[in-house]
């Protein structure tokens, strides 16, 4: 039976699903082409310095691929059901929530494929470049990182798209609601009281969801795939 | 339980504009059951309802014996359902819907599913986006009736097909019957077509169930009696008299519609003074007209 979940979703996201195990897979080499000299030569006469500063302006796509992957897997999750309704899954001999746990499994599964590429390309990426004294490769971290990453964005952008369009842009429209009132109602309250000039409420949040402990912290973390 | 579907006061509103109305249905244990009514009279609200697809505001459902939706799992992998429109994923090919749907079921008839293939004349590569309307429906019949269930559920299952494959459908569906001894319950507006394979009907309109009854009943209890001198006021009718009307040219004759007519009931004309002249049989499409009709207020539109 989850089987035939995997099969489906596969076949769903299958246009999608390649692109982004291509792109997973070419990223950190790309990422490190140019950086350093081929392997063999001295590398003690690159600056560590500007080998790492070169390599972090490719790092906002690494988080960024992993979002969009997590979107592409939820998205196709769920859109041949709203397509038919949901009659075809309603009428099959399962409970709701057992239907929805296989789909959410089968995506999970479907996570690893981009994962593995990453961890390939970012092997390969490392053994391509010779590293200054002091630096070290960290293939394995950034591909773990990753694959975090595109299940943390999955499961988000799966819970949203199980939802009618209507519930969809409630939760959304909620969500930006709520920074643009909260905004707004900071600024008017700052003129009452002095805490409020020191602290921005939607500001708090926002950086207690995006950094340690909060849920969302593992798209701020250390993507490097090169550091000290 | 000798009842395959039971709907007891079921109720269901959609805003002001459509509810179901206190349905209370029994669909007989190896009957052939026609469900009958004009589009948008709840037909299909009424199987998503005992589908477990949709909740009843009020009433209580039994599938098999089984109450709805505690056992929808157990109720669902002996259902085999056709809705109105296809519910199957439109990139697969044949042989790929049918290898993920088996999976899902227990009881799933590879030897019968193949036997199917042959007989429906269906092609296993083709893509199901690509099928026709006619091809879609028959892998949809395919798809159910090789669950082996013992309820088979089919939403307007001929609806648009061309006359070769509607018979397709449904000789599949009376052999799968004949060999099973499953119930089907078969909804439609084409009420010939249910006349020559059911042997229950019930009949909605308006989100009402307006009549249930053996098919021979239907067929034979409603009746086009032409009376002479009427009386002004019927009185109590031995019969349920749906609708009168005067023969033009004719004053002293008219034409009534009746339900529930049985030979033994002409003395009650010459009670009341009138003469029955003749007794004419409605098809099972007349009688359906007619019984709507007489169901619905006047200013309502007519069928």
């Amino acid at each position: 039976m989850f089987k035939s979940m995997l099969f489906l979703h596969w076949k769903q996201a299958r246009p999608g699903l390649a692109l982004a195990i291509v792109a997973s897979f070419a990223l950190p080499i790309i990422a490190v082409e140019g950086l350093g000299r081929p392997v063999g030569r001295n590398a003690a006469s690159v600056d560590a310095y500007r080998f790492i500063a070169a390599f972090d302006s490719w790092l906002p796509l690494f988080p960024l691929l992993a979002l969009g992957v997590g979107v592409v897997l939820a998205l196709s999750a769920w859109n041949w059901d709203h397509q038919l309704k949901h009659v075809y899954a309603l009428s099959l001999p399962m409970t709701r929530w057992e239907y929805t746990l296989k789909k959410l499994l089968a995506g999970v599964t479907l996570c690893a494929a981009p994962a593995a590429a990453m961890w390939v390309g970012a092997h390969l990426a490392a053994a391509s470049i010779d590293l200054p004294t002091g630096l070290k490769a960290y293939p394995n971290e950034l591909s773990i990182r990753f694959l975090l990453a595109t299940l943390i964005s999955y499961s988000v952008w799966f819970a949203l798209a199980a939802g009618t369009i209507r519930t969809t842009a409630w939760v959304v429209g909620s969500c930006l609601g709520f920074m643009f009132f909260g905004l707004i109602a900071n600024d008017v309250l700052s003129t009452y009281f002095v805490y409020f000039e020191q602290v921005v409420v939607v500001e708090e949040i926002i950086n207690w969801l995006m950094h340690a402990p909060g849920p969302f912290e593992v798209f701020t973390g250390n993507w490097s795939l090169i550091d000290v | 339980m000798n009842n395959a579907i039971e709907l007891r006061d079921v109720r269901w509103r959609a805003g002001s504009s459509f509810a179901l109305r206190d349905i209370s249905m029994s669909v007989p244990k190896g009957s052939i059951y026609g469900f009958l009514g004009p589009n948008g009279s709840g037909k299909t609200t009424t199987i998503r309802m005992f589908m477990g697809m949709m909740k009843p505001d009020r009433g209580s459902i039994s599938v098999l014996g089984l109450p709805v939706p505690r056992h929808m799992k157990t109720i669902l992998s002996r259902v085999g359902y056709v809705p109105e429109r296809p519910h199957i994923y439109p990139a697969l090919t044949v042989d790929e819907q049918i290898r993920v749907h088996s999976t899902f079921y227990d009881n799933w008839d590879q030897g019968w599913c193949r036997e199917l293939l042959t007989r429906l004349r269906i092609d296993v590569d083709r893509k199901i986006s690509r099928m026709s309307k006619g091809e879609t429906g028959k892998l949809l019949l395919l798809l159910a009736l090789s669950q082996r269930p013992d309820l088979l559920v089919l939403d307007e299952p001929t609806d648009g097909l061309d006359p070769v494959v509607r018979r397709d459908v449904l000789t599949a569906v009376l052999d799968y019957v004949s060999e099973r001894h499953a119930t089907v319950f078969i909804s439609s507006h084409l009420v010939h077509e249910l006349e020559r394979i059911c042997d229950w009907v019930g009949v909605m309109d308006g989100g009402r169930l307006i009549a249930q009854l053996p098919m021979q009943h239907f067929k034979n209890g409603i009746k086009r009696l032409r009376v002479g001198q009427p009386p002004e006021q019927p009185g109590d009718t031995p019969f349920t008299l749906l609708a009168r009307s005067r023969d033009e040219g004719e004053e002293s004759l008219e034409t009534w519609i009746v339900r529930d007519w049985e030979s033994g009931m002409s003395p009650y004309f010459q009670s009341v003074g009138a003469t029955l002249r003749d007794v004419i049989d409605l098809d099972l499409e007349e009688g359906f007209v007619e019984l709507l009709r007489s169901s619905r207020p006047e200013s309502e539109p007519r069928t």
